[in-house]
Formats: C-alpha cells, sequence, structure tokens
C-alpha cells in the first residue's frame, strides 16, 4: 500500500473506487455467469483510458483482479453445466474445486470490497502480484 | 519483482495445496449424493411408470406374471442382482420392443415374446435390458438426452404430462449410444452364463430378427447397432466361454406363454 505522489482529486478518488464497486455489483447481478463482472470492469475500464493516471491504473488493477478469477469460475461453470445438462455426475473432484474457487471468489470479494472502500479514501492500494502488473501496463503518460 | 513472484507462487501453491486437500475428503458419502441420486431414479421410474401404465395395455394373467418371474429371478438370484430391483411388465403392442426405465422397471411387448423361437432367446433380450439397469445407462441416457435439471424438476412435480410423454417416448425408441449398448450385450452373455441360460439363442435372435424383416415392426433392433455386427461380437465373446446350461422354463408353458400373447381376453386378469 502506497500513496501517489499527487493526490487524486475527490472525483479521482471516486470513479477509481467505482471500478472496484462496479465488479461487486456484477457479482450481485450475474452471479452464476463469471463473464458478466470481467464484461462490467473491461467496460468500465475502457470508459476510462482517458482518465487520469490514479482512475486508470485502478480501472486495470479491478479489471486484472476479475481476470484471474474469471478462469477458475469460468472452469466450475463449465463443471457445473455439464452435470446438469450432461451424463457427468458429482464427484468429490467437483465439490473439492467448488469450494476452494467459492473461498478464493470469498477472498477477492472482501479484498474488493476493502480496496474501494480505501481508494475512495484517497489510498492507493495496490494488491499483491496484479499490483506489479497493473505497474507493468498502466504507464503514466508522459 | 522478486517479492512478486514469491507471492504468485504462494497463491498458486495455496490454491492448489487447498484442492487436493478438500479432494480427499469423501464429500459423496458425506452428502449421501448416490442415495439423492438414487431416489431420483426411483421416483422418476414411478413418475414414468404411472404414465406409460394408463396409456397402454398391461398383460398381468397369472401364466404370464409366473413365466417372466421365473426368467427374471434365474437371472437375478444367480447374478446377486436382488429381484425387487427388477419390475417387468408385458404390454399388449405389435411392436417388437423392449425397453428399460428408470427405477428397474423393464417393459417387454407381446410382439417380442411372439417373435422369440424358444424362452433362450427372450432370456437374452431380458438379460439386455437388465445389463443396461444394472449398468445405470437408463439415467446417463436421460441425462444426456433431458439434463437433469429437467428430471429433477420432474420429481418435484415441476414436469408436465406432454413432458413426461415425451422422455418415456424417447426412452423406448431412442438407442443407447453404441459403447453402452455393446457393453450391455457383453454383460448380458454374463448374466445369462451365470444363469446357465445358453446365450447362443440370443445371438440368433439378433440375426433372425434383424434379417429381411421390416425395421418398422422391429422397433427394438432399429433402436440398437447393426444386427449383424452384433450378432457376430457376440458370438465372438461366446465363443470364448466354457458353460453349462439348464433349460429355462418347460416347452409346454412356454408355448403357453407364447399363445397367451395373442389371446386378447388373457389381459387384465389379476
Amino acid at each position: 500500500m502506497e500513496t501517489l505522489m499527487n493526490a487524486p482529486l475527490d472525483h479521482e478518488m471516486e470513479k477509481a473506487s467505482n471500478s472496484y464497486l462496479m465488479s461487486l455489483l456484477a457479482l450481485l447481478v450475474g452471479a452464476p455467469l463469471p463473464i458478466i463482472n470481467l464484461i462490467a470492469t473491461l467496460i468500465f475500464y475502457l470508459g476510462n483510458r482517458r482518465s487520469t493516471y490514479f482512475v486508470r491504473w485502478h480501472c486495470t488493477q479491478a479489471l486484472l483482479s476479475q481476470l484471474s478469477v474469471f478462469f477458475l469460475n469460468s472452469y466450475g461453470f463449465w463443471w457445473t453445466v455439464s452435470i446438469l445438462f450432461t451424463d457427468v455426475s458429482i464427484s468429490n473432484d467437483y465439490i473439492a474445486y467448488m469450494i476452494t474457487v467459492g473461498l478464493f471468489n470469498l477472498f477477492e470479494f472482501i479484498s474488493t470490497l476493502y480496496t474501494a472502500i480505501e481508494v475512495r479514501k484517497g489510498v492507493h492500494v495496490r494488491w499483491w502480484v496484479i499490483g506489479h502488473l497493473t505497474d507493468l501496463i498502466c504507464k503514466p503518460k508522459a | 519483482m522478486k517479492s512478486n513472484s514469491l507471492w504468485a507462487i504462494i497463491i498458486l501453491g495455496g490454491f492448489i495445496g487447498l484442492f487436493f486437500w478438500l479432494r480427499t475428503i469423501d464429500w459423496v458419502g458425506m452428502f449421501d449424493i448416490d442415495k439423492h441420486t438414487r431416489d431420483t431414479e426411483e421416483k422418476l421410474g414411478d413418475l414414468f411408470w404411472e404414465h406409460l401404465g394408463d396409456e397402454g395395455e398391461q398383460i398381468t394373467d397369472s401364466l404370464t406374471v409366473a413365466a417372466m418371474d421365473t426368467m427374471v429371478s434365474r437371472i437375478c438370484s444367480a447374478n446377486a442382482i436382488p429381484r425387487d430391483h427388477i419390475k417387468v411388465h408385458v404390454f399388449r403392442a405389435d411392436v417388437v420392443n423392449a425397453f428399460a426405465m428408470p427405477g428397474g422397471h423393464l417393459v417387454v411387448n407381446s410382439a417380442l415374446i411372439e417373435d422369440c423361437k424358444n424362452p433362450e432367446q427372450l432370456c437374452g433380450v431380458l438379460a439386455h435390458e437388465i445389463a443396461h439397469i444394472e449398468l445405470h445407462h437408463v439415467m446417463k441416457k436421460l441425462v444426456r438426452e433431458v439434463g437433469m435439471s429437467v428430471l429433477v424438476n420432474m420429481t418435484t412435480g415441476g414436469g408436465d404430462g406432454g413432458q413426461v410423454g415425451e422422455v418415456v417416448g424417447a426412452l423406448s425408441s431412442k438407442a443407447f449410444d453404441r459403447d453402452m449398448e455393446r457393453e450391455a450385450d457383453m454383460k448380458a452373455i454374463d448374466l445369462l452364463v451365470t444363469a446357465h441360460i445358453d446365450p447362443h439363442p440370443f445371438a440368433d435372435f439378433l440375426y433372425l430378427t434383424g434379417d429381411g424383416e421390416s425395421e418398422e415392426a422391429f422397433e427394438w433392433l432399429s433402436t440398437h447397432p447393426s444386427s449383424k455386427e452384433r450378432m457376430e461380437y457376440v458370438l465372438e465373446e461366446i465363443g470364448k466361454r466354457q458353460f453349462e446350461v439348464k433349460p429355462v422354463i418347460a416347452a409346454a408353458t412356454w408355448e403357453e406363454l407364447k399363445t397367451n400373447m395373442q389371446t386378447e381376453d388373457t389381459t387384465n386378469y389379476q
């Protein structure tokens, strides 16, 4: 966790915080469909590409955080579909996978909520690993 | 950078480690999922049977019931299959057909019994259908055809009569996949040999009825892989076995059973 050199303005903090809230809102609306969260954050990211560095950086981090769980959730989603609509049966592996993914989602949900609150206060919250990837993608404009 | 790589390894390792630890727990046994599956199958069987029972004319005279029971009991007792798992129903219908339904219901049309040249041929068909039941092919086929969600919906009162009719229709007229049919044929030979019933007539039945007969009339065959191909692999499998055979039912009983299949006034006797 660190603070940017230039303290963000109030509207920047609000926009940056909203990028995380967007994924939480999408989670509540389209919970069973993992792609919904990703699309919601992607739309928000695209809409803020020309915004200030602080906003762009957090939109990118929110997008990457969604992308990381997207693959895990998608696998679980299609596994569930195959159980419901084909002759694949419920196994110990399936239940173990769903619990693991569920716990990771819960962890991600809490982290996203915490980040949204902190970013609204102007705190520059960096996630492990994802924060570094965000640095590589999102550069300050010259 | 070093710290990020370390965190990436910790997170990935945490995910994989948690998954592998959780998969050692017997969740299926803990939640009794197999029992729920069996209950669903039983409920579906009752639902389908209720529908089919209303649709057709069942032959329930004492001789038919006793003869069918003798044959099925012989197969079941020799193969440690609880007799009450298999519920045989004979319907008067001029389409040569037999099919298995969920919950161990086995439906045989009178035309199929009429078409069999001897009781061993009929035992072959019965063994094949019992094999589908024992190998859980019926539920697998249903789930593939309509999906588990629809089936569960039906058992909880969500399905209408039309939907139930469609599913029963699919069960009686659509084939299992090639692998399942082959598996059921192989299992049928096992069941017959263990019960000391000659499996050769089963191969004959496949060949004779599949040769030059109308596919429409022989629905049981039209829903299965090529009769010639089946006969060949069934004979090949029988050739590998050593077995002794004993008569299934008395010749006079068999003739009487076949006559019953033609006689109208034997229906709904009991």
